[in-house]
C-alpha cells in the first residue's frame, strides 16, 4: 500500500477538492504546515471539512451537525454533551482525531457494486455471546443487500479455546481461499503470524470490535466508537450518578484486555477535567469476564470502600454481575452500577434502580458496516488506503483513516453510541 | 481319601504361541498343605491364575466338589472360596486393617464400625496375630499385611488358600509364624496350596509336594517320600552340583572400602567394617535390621549423618548416588520392580541405563548399535534367557530380570558392588548363576557386599558376615568358623561379638 | 494423644489451624476484616465451589480426574435456566431434579469412556470439557439466561437467611452445600459400597483381586460426581441469574485445587470430603482476603494465591511425612518389644 507523502497547501487542497468532488457530502481533511496561505477558506490544522457546492468548504463537526470551524470547538464541551445525552440519549459521537499527514486519496464516495462472488468468514471472539450474534445478524443483512453470490460463514471458537481457536480458523480460512476474514480479535498479537500468512495468501483481514494491537496482518479495523469517547461517556455517567461528588471504582475484564484498558485510560484522562474534581477513582479490579469472579470482586469493593458510590464496569459480564451482587445484598441505594452493558441483560437492574444508566453501541450496525468494508476490500472495489470513502448502505458514508491509537494502522469509525436508562431500556431489550 | 475339593483335569493353557501349561492334572484335598515347586517360569503362576479366575483354561477343566466349574473371574473364585496371597501383599494402603479385611464383604448397606473392628480382631485372633484393627495398612510390616490378607480370606469363608512365595520378604521369625498360621488353617479343613523356593520350609509344612517343570506335571508325592536332592533335580531336570558349595576365597589384603562409625540418626548407628579386594562381605539380619539403609548410605541415596567412608584410603562420604557411582560404588537394588529396572523398556536400554554417557556418540546421539552389541554381550555372558535384547524386561522371568540388573551395574565396571537380596524370588538354577557371577566379580579384583536373608546362602557366599540387628552392628564373623545358629543368635540379639 | 487420631483427622485439624492463622493474619492487615460480612461473603461464594470440590473428590478418590466439571456446571445452569424461563410455574422440586438428572447424564458419558472404554480420565474429560462447552454454545443459540426472566423464589433462594446472629447470616445456599457435603461425608464413611471408591483408588490391582467391579465403581463415581455438579449448576443459576456460555469456566482447576488443599490424595485412595470443603473455604478465603489486601496488586494476586496453595500443600506433605516417620518409629519400637518377648 502506497503512503501519500508530502504536504499540500490550503489552496492546492481546495483546488484538488473542487476538481475531484462533484457531489455534496464528501468529507475532506486538510493538513499543512502553511494553513493560512489562502485567505478565502478558513482552514484549520487537522480539521475535517465537508464540501458543499453552494457554500464551498465547511467544517464537519463532532456531533454530526454543520459547524463553522470556530464554533466546532464548542461541541467538545462536556456541558453540552451532557445536555444532549439527557435529551436525546442517542449521541452521534464521531470524534475524529487526526494525527496523520493524510492527503486526499480519492474524492469519490465509492458506491459498492453488488452481486460479486466473495466467500467471507465472520469470526467472533468466541461463540455463544449475544453481541456477536447480533453482529452476525447485521452482516447477514448486508450480505443479502449486496446480493453476494459467495457464502458468509459465521464461525468461531468455543470459549475455553478462544485464542488457539481463532488462530486456527484464520489459518483454515486462508487455506480454503476465503475472500476475507472479519475478525474480532481475542488473541492479541499472537494472531499476527496467522493473519499475515492469510493476507499473503490473498485473504483480506478486516478486524472489528477488537483490533490486532500492532496493526500487523490487518487491512483495516472497523471501530465501534472512538476509544477516547468511551472514557468520556463513562466519566459523564459517573458524574451524573454521583451528582458530581463521590467515590467510584472500576470493575474491568482481565488485567490485559486491550479494549478495556484503553477505555479505562481514556476515562482517567477525562476525569482530569476540573468538572470531575470531586470524583475520586479509588480502585480498579478485574473480574476476568467471569460472572462469579466479577460478583465477588464487586462485593469486595463495597466492603473495602464504605463510601463507594459507583461501580463502573466497561464489560457486559462485569456490569450485570455487579448489579446482581448489589441487588442481592440490598446495596442498590448506596452503590450504583454503570458501564457498558446489554439492554436485555440489564433491563431489570435499570428499572429497579441498581444500574440506572449504562451505555453500548449497536452490534448489528457494527456487523453491517464490517461486512460492507470487507466486501469492498475483497472485491477490489476498495483499496484500503487512508482517505478512501465509501457508502455503507443504510448507514451512510464512511472513510478510512489512520487509527489514532495505533499509529500506522487504519480504521473506520462507526460512531453511534447509545446511553440507556429507564426510558429506553425496555424497548431495546426486546 | 475322599473326593478332592479341587481337581485340575488335563489343563492346557496357551498364550499365543507359547504353552504355559501342558496337560496338567492335579488334585487338591481339603485339610492338606499342598506344596507346588518348580523353577521360575515352570508354570506355577499360571496355575494360580487359572484357579483364581484371572486366566481361563485353553483346554481341560476344573472340577470343584465333584462338578465341573468355570471360574470366570476374581468374584467367581471368591464365591467358590478360593483366595490367594502373594509375596507382595495386595492390601489397600490407605484403608485401615478392618476396612481391608472386609473390603468385599457383601452384607448390609451400612457399616457398623464397632462390629467391624470386633469381627476383625476375632479373625486376627483366630490366626494368632495381634494387630490394631484401626491402623492404616500402609504403616504395617509386610508380615502384618499378609496377615490382613489371610484374615480377609477367612472372612470370605475360604476353602482353598493359595500362598505364593508368602515368606520371601519375611524374617525367619515372621516366616515361622506364617507357616504356623497355614498349618492351623489346614487343620481347620482349609486346603492350603503353598508355593516357595525355600525347600526347608516345604519340608517343614507340606503334606504333599507337586513338582512341575516347563508347564508339565513331574510328580506329586507325600512329603515323607521326597528328599531335598531329589526334588531339586526334578525341578531343574539335572543335578545341581555346586549349589551351596563354597567357592575358594580370593580375599587379598588391600582395603577397598573402609567404614568407620557410620551413623544415620534414628536409623542405624556405629557401623564399622573393612571390605577387602576380592572379598564377599555378607550382611545378615532379620527384617528391620536396617541393612538396606546402610547400603543406601554407602551409595549416597540416604546419606549418613556421621561417620566416615574411605574408598581406597580416600574419604568420600557420598551425598548422592552419582558421587558414589563416580567413586566406583554400585548398588543392585532389592526391589527390581520399583528401583532396579525400567520394566517397559527394552533389555538393551536397561543394560545401558547406568552408563549412558559411554554410549553417547557423534553429535550427542546415543549409539544404538553399540548399545545393542553391549547388551548382546552381557546377555550371553550372564546367560540371560531372552530371544532378543529389544524385548521389554517386564516380560522376562524374575531370575532373568535380576541378571539384567546385574548386567546394568557390571557394565559400569565398579570396584565395589552392593547386592541387596540378589537371589530373592528367583529359582535355584538362576541363584547358582548369580552366585557364580558375584564370585567372578570379586575374583577379578572387585569387592562385594551382599545383603541376604537366606542363611545357607550367606554362609556359602560370604568370606565374612556382618550381622545387624535394629540398626546396630552385632558383630562380624568369619564364615568358615561359624554356623547358622551363631548368626541367628546375633541377629536376634542373644549374643554379640566385638567388631573385628 | 496425637497418635490416637487417624492421619486424616490430624489433617483436618491442621487445615482448621491454617484457616485460623489466615484469618488472624488478614485481620491484622485489613481494616474491618473480622465482621459478619466476611463470613457472609465467603460462605455464599463457597457454596457452589464446595459442591464441585466434593464432586471432584469422589472422582479423584478412584484415581481419576474430572476436567469437564466446569462445562457440566455451565451447561446445567443454562439448561435449567431455559427450562424455568419457558415454564415459570414449574415446581422447584422438578427443577432441582432436572438439574441433578442432567448432571448425572454428563457423568454417565464421562463414566462410560473411562470405565467401559478404559480411556484415561484426563483424556476423556479434557475432551468432554470442550465437547460439553461446544454443545452448550450450540444449544444456547447465543441467548443468555437473564435474571428478569427467572422467578423470584429462585433469585431470592441463595441469600435467604435461615439463621441470623447479629450480622452473621447462615444463608440457604451455604446451608444446602454444607448439608450435602455432610451427607456425602457420612455416606463415604458409613456405607459399605462407598468404601469401594477408596479401595479402587488405593490399589486397583488388589481391588480386582478382591472381586470389586472396578469399572462399575468408577462409573458410579462419575455419575455421583455428575449429580453433585448438576446441583452446583442449579445453585449457580440461582446465585448469578445471568448465565452465558462462559458460565463455570475454570471450575475444573479450582475444584482440583480445593480438593488437594483439603488433603485429598491426587493419586487416589485417601481423602475426606470434609477436607475438600475446608480446602474450598480456605482457597476462597485467601482469594477474597487478597482482594481486600492493598499490599498485593491485582496482577500479583493470582500468583500469590498460587504460591499460598503450593505452600499449604507442601507444608501438609512435609508434616504428614514426618508424622508417618515418627509413627513408624514408635510402632516399630513397640513391635520390637513384643517380638523380644516372643523370641525363644
Amino acid at each position: 500500500m502506497m503512503q501519500r507523502t508530502g504536504s499540500t497547501t490550503c489552496l492546492t487542497f481546495l483546488q484538488a477538492a473542487a476538481d475531484m468532488a462533484p457531489s455534496d457530502g464528501i468529507r475532506l481533511r486538510f493538513d499543512s504546515e502553511a494553513a493560512s496561505i489562502h485567505g478565502e477558506a478558513d482552514c484549520s490544522e487537522g480539521q475535517d471539512y465537508r464540501w458543499r457546492k453552494e457554500t464551498g468548504m465547511t467544517c464537519w463537526g463532532h456531533t454530526g451537525q454543520m459547524y463553522t470551524p470556530k464554533s466546532a470547538q464548542g461541541a467538545m464541551q462536556p456541558r453540552r454533551w451532557r445536555n444532549e445525552m439527557k435529551i436525546l440519549t442517542t449521541i452521534w459521537a464521531t470524534l475524529l482525531v487526526v494525527l496523520s499527514t493524510a492527503v486526499l486519496a480519492s474524492g469519490h464516495v465509492k458506491m459498492l457494486e453488488s452481486g460479486k462472488d466473495i466467500d467471507m468468514v465472520l469470526l467472533p471472539k468466541f461463540l455463544g455471546i449475544l453481541v456477536f450474534d447480533q453482529a452476525n445478524e447485521g452482516a447477514q443483512e448486508a450480505h443479502a443487500e449486496l446480493k453476494n453470490n459467495g457464502d458468509l460463514l459465521f464461525v468461531g471458537p468455543t470459549p475455553e479455546n478462544s485464542v488457539a481457536g481463532q488462530i486456527e480458523i484464520v489459518t483454515t480460512a486462508a487455506t480454503q481461499g476465503q475472500g476475507v476474514v472479519m475478525l474480532s480479535n481475542n488473541a492479541g498479537d499472537q494472531i499476527v503470524p496467522a493473519a499475515t500468512a492469510a493476507m499473503e495468501a490473498g485473504t483480506r483481514v478486516v478486524t472489528w470490535d477488537s483490533p490486532i494491537p500492532s496493526g500487523e496482518g490487518e487491512d483495516v479495523f472497523v471501530a465501534q466508537v472512538d476509544f477516547g469517547s468511551i472514557g468520556e461517556v463513562m466519566a459523564e455517567m459517573a458524574h451524573s450518578l454521583l451528582d458530581g461528588n463521590g467515590q467510584m471504582a472500576v470493575l474491568s475484564a482481565t488485567p490485559d484486555a486491550a479494549n478495556q484498558n484503553a477505555w479505562i485510560a481514556s476515562m482517567q484522562e477525562a476525569l482530569k477535567d476540573t468538572k470531575y474534581a470531586d470524583i475520586e477513582l479509588v480502585d480498579i479490579v478485574y473480574g476476568d469476564d467471569q460472572a462469579e469472579l466479577s460478583y465477588n470482586r464487586a462485593l469486595a469493593l463495597v466492603d473495602q470502600y464504605p463510601d463507594l458510590g459507583v461501580i463502573m464496569s466497561p464489560t457486559t459480564v462485569g456490569i450485570q454481575a455487579s448489579a446482581k451482587a448489589m441487588q442481592d445484598e440490598g446495596l442498590c441505594d448506596q452503590v450504583k452500577v454503570s458501564g457498558l452493558g446489554l439492554p436485555s441483560e440489564m433491563v431489570s437492574y435499570t428499572l429497579n434502580g441498581c444500574a440506572p444508566e449504562f451505555a453500548l453501541w449497536d452490534f448489528r450496525d457494527l456487523g453491517y458496516l464490517t461486512y460492507y468494508t470487507a466486501y469492498g476490500l475483497a472485491s477490489g472495489q476498495l483499496t484500503g488506503e487512508i482517505g478512501e470513502t465509501f457508502m455503507a448502505g443504510r448507514m451512510g458514508e464512511f472513510a478510512i483513516e489512520e487509527d489514532p491509537g495505533r499509529p500506522g494502522s487504519r480504521r473506520i469509525l462507526m460512531g453511534p453510541f447509545t446511553v440507556y436508562n429507564a426510558d429506553n431500556v425496555e424497548a431495546a431489550a426486546k | 481319601m475322599c473326593e478332592p475339593l479341587l481337581r485340575l483335569e488335563n489343563v492346557t493353557k496357551r498364550f499365543g504361541m507359547t504353552t504355559a501349561l501342558q496337560d496338567m492334572s492335579l488334585d487338591i484335598f481339603s485339610g492338606e498343605v499342598h506344596a507346588i515347586v518348580g523353577e521360575n517360569g515352570a508354570g506355577k503362576s499360571t496355575i494360580i491364575k487359572i484357579m483364581t479366575g484371572i486366566h481361563q483354561t485353553t483346554e481341560g477343566r476344573l472340577v470343584i466338589d465333584g462338578t465341573a466349574r468355570n471360574i470366570s473371574g476374581a468374584r467367581a473364585a471368591r464365591d467358590i472360596g478360593i483366595a490367594a496371597i502373594y509375596q507382595e501383599p495386595m492390601v489397600f494402603p490407605d484403608l485401615d486393617v478392618a476396612e481391608n479385611i472386609f473390603i468385599s464383604a457383601r452384607s448390609g448397606w451400612f457399616l457398623n464400625q464397632a462390629q467391624l473392628h470386633a469381627e476383625a480382631q476375632r479373625l486376627l485372633g483366630r490366626i494368632g496375630i495381634a494387630l490394631d484393627s484401626s491402623s492404616i495398612a500402609s504403616g504395617l510390616t509386610l508380615a502384618a499385611q499378609q496377615a490382613v490378607e489371610i484374615a480377609r480370606a477367612l472372612s470370605q469363608d475360604v476353602r482353598i488358600l493359595i500362598m505364593d512365595e508368602p515368606t520371601a520378604s519375611l524374617s525367619a521369625h515372621e516366616a515361622k509364624q506364617l507357616r504356623k498360621v497355614a498349618r492351623t488353617l489346614a487343620e481347620e479343613g482349609v486346603a492350603v496350596i503353598y508355593i516357595s523356593h525355600r525347600l526347608e520350609e516345604i519340608f517343614d509344612i507340606a503334606d504333599r509336594v507337586t513338582v512341575i517343570r516347563d508347564g508339565i506335571h513331574i510328580s506329586t508325592r507325600p512329603i515323607g517320600d521326597v528328599t531335598s536332592e531329589g526334588m531339586v533335580s526334578e525341578m531343574v531336570g539335572r543335578d545341581v552340583g555346586n549349589y551351596f558349595v563354597k567357592a575358594p576365597s580370593t580375599v587379598t589384603s588391600n582395603s577397598l572400602l573402609r567404614v568407620e562409625h557410620l551413623t544415620r540418626e534414628g536409623i542405624f548407628s556405629d557401623i564399622s567394617f573393612d571390605l577387602m579386594q576380592g572379598e564377599v562381605l555378607c550382611m545378615a539380619g532379620l527384617v528391620g535390621a536396617r541393612r538396606t539403609d546402610v547400603a543406601l548410605a554407602l551409595f549416597g541415596i540416604n546419606p549418613s549423618s556421621s561417620g566416615q567412608i574411605f574408598y581406597k584410603g580416600r574419604q568420600i562420604n557420598p551425598s548422592c548416588a552419582r558421587e558414589a557411582m563416580d567413586a566406583g560404588i554400585a548398588y543392585v537394588s532389592e526391589d527390581r520392580r520399583k528401583l532396579g529396572l525400567a520394566m517397559p523398556m527394552s533389555l538393551r536400554s536397561n543394560v545401558s541405563l547406568a552408563t549412558l554417557r559411554s554410549f553417547v556418540g557423534r553429535w550427542g546421539f546415543l549409539d544404538q548399535s553399540l548399545e545393542r552389541m553391549t547388551a548382546l554381550e552381557y546377555r550371553d555372558r550372564l546367560n540371560i534367557r531372552a530371544p532378543d535384547v529389544e524385548l521389554s524386561v517386564g516380560m522376562l522371568s524374575g531370575g532373568n530380570q535380576q541378571k539384567t540388573m546385574l548386567a546394568k551395574w557390571l557394565r559400569m565396571k565398579p570396584d565395589v558392588l552392593i547386592f541387596d537380596e540378589p537371589t530373592r524370588g528367583i529359582d535355584i538354577g538362576a541363584k547358582a548363576e548369580v552366585h557364580a557371577l558375584i564370585r567372578e566379580f570379586v575374583a577379578n579384583g572387585g569387592g562385594a557386599i551382599v545383603i541376604s536373608s537366606d542363611l545357607p546362602e550367606v554362609l556359602a557366599m560370604g568370606d565374612r558376615i556382618l550381622v545387624m540387628r535394629e540398626g546396630r552392628q552385632m558383630g562380624i564373623v568369619n564364615s568358615t568358623e561359624t554356623g547358622q545358629e551363631t548368626i541367628m543368635r546375633l541377629a536376634t540379639g542373644q549374643a554379640s561379638v566385638e567388631a573385628a | 494423644m496425637l497418635h490416637r487420631l487417624s492421619p486424616q483427622t490430624i489433617r483436618i485439624l491442621a487445615l482448621l489451624v491454617v484457616l485460623l492463622l489466615v484469618i488472624l493474619f488478614f485481620s491484622t492487615q485489613v481494616p474491618n476484616y473480622l465482621s459478619g460480612r466476611l463470613f457472609n461473603r465467603v460462605s455464599s461464594s463457597v457454596a457452589i465451589m464446595a459442591l464441585i470440590a466434593t464432586a471432584q473428590t469422589l472422582v479423584i478418590l478412584t484415581r481419576n480426574i474430572d476436567l469437564s466439571i466446569g462445562s457440566v456446571v455451565g451447561f446445567v445452569a443454562f439448561a435449567t435456566g431455559s427450562l424455568i424461563t419457558d415454564n415459570p410455574d414449574l415446581h422447584w422440586t422438578l427443577l432441582v431434579a432436572f438439574s441433578i438428572t442432567l448432571g448425572m447424564f454428563f457423568g454417565m458419558i464421562n463414566g462410560f469412556f473411562v470405565a467401559v472404554a478404559k480411556v484415561p480420565a484426563i483424556i476423556v474429560t479434557l475432551g468432554t470439557l470442550a465437547l460439553f462447552r461446544s454443545v452448550l454454545v450450540e444449544f444456547s443459540d447465543a441467548k443468555s439466561i437473564v435474571t428478569a426472566n427467572l422467578p423470584t423464589w429462585l433469585i431470592n433462594f441463595p441469600n435467604t437467611p435461615l439463621l441470623e446472629i447479629g450480622t452473621l447470616q447462615l444463608r440457604a445456599s451455604f446451608a444446602v452445600a454444607v448439608a450435602v457435603v455432610l451427607v456425602v461425608h457420612i455416606a463415604l464413611s458409613r456405607i459399605r459400597i462407598a468404601r469401594k471408591l477408596y479401595a479402587v483408588g488405593s490399589n486397583p490391582e488388589a481391588a480386582e483381586m478382591a472381586g470389586i467391579n472396578i469399572g462399575l465403581t468408577v462409573f458410579t463415581a462419575f455419575v455421583l460426581s455428575g449429580a453433585l455438579a448438576g446441583l452446583a449448576g442449579f445453585l449457580f443459576l440461582a446465585r448469578f441469574g445471568t448465565i452465558t456460555v462462559v458460565a463455570g469456566l475454570g471450575f475444573e482447576l479450582k475444584s482440583v485445587a480445593a480438593a488437594v488443599v483439603g488433603g485429598v490424595n491426587i493419586f487416589g485412595g485417601s481423602g475426606l470430603v470434609i477436607g475438600a470443603l475446608i480446602g474450598a473455604i480456605l482457597v476462597d478465603l485467601i482469594d477474597s482476603s487478597l482482594v481486600r489486601w492493598h499490599l498485593v496488586s491485582e496482577f500479583w494476586r493470582e500468583a500469590v494465591l498460587g504460591g499460598l496453595i503450593l505452600l499449604a500443600v507442601t507444608m501438609d506433605t512435609l508434616v504428614m511425612r514426618s508424622l508417618a516417620v515418627w509413627r513408624t518409629a514408635r510402632s516399630n519400637s513397640k513391635e520390637d518389644r513384643r517380638a523380644n518377648v516372643q523370641s525363644p
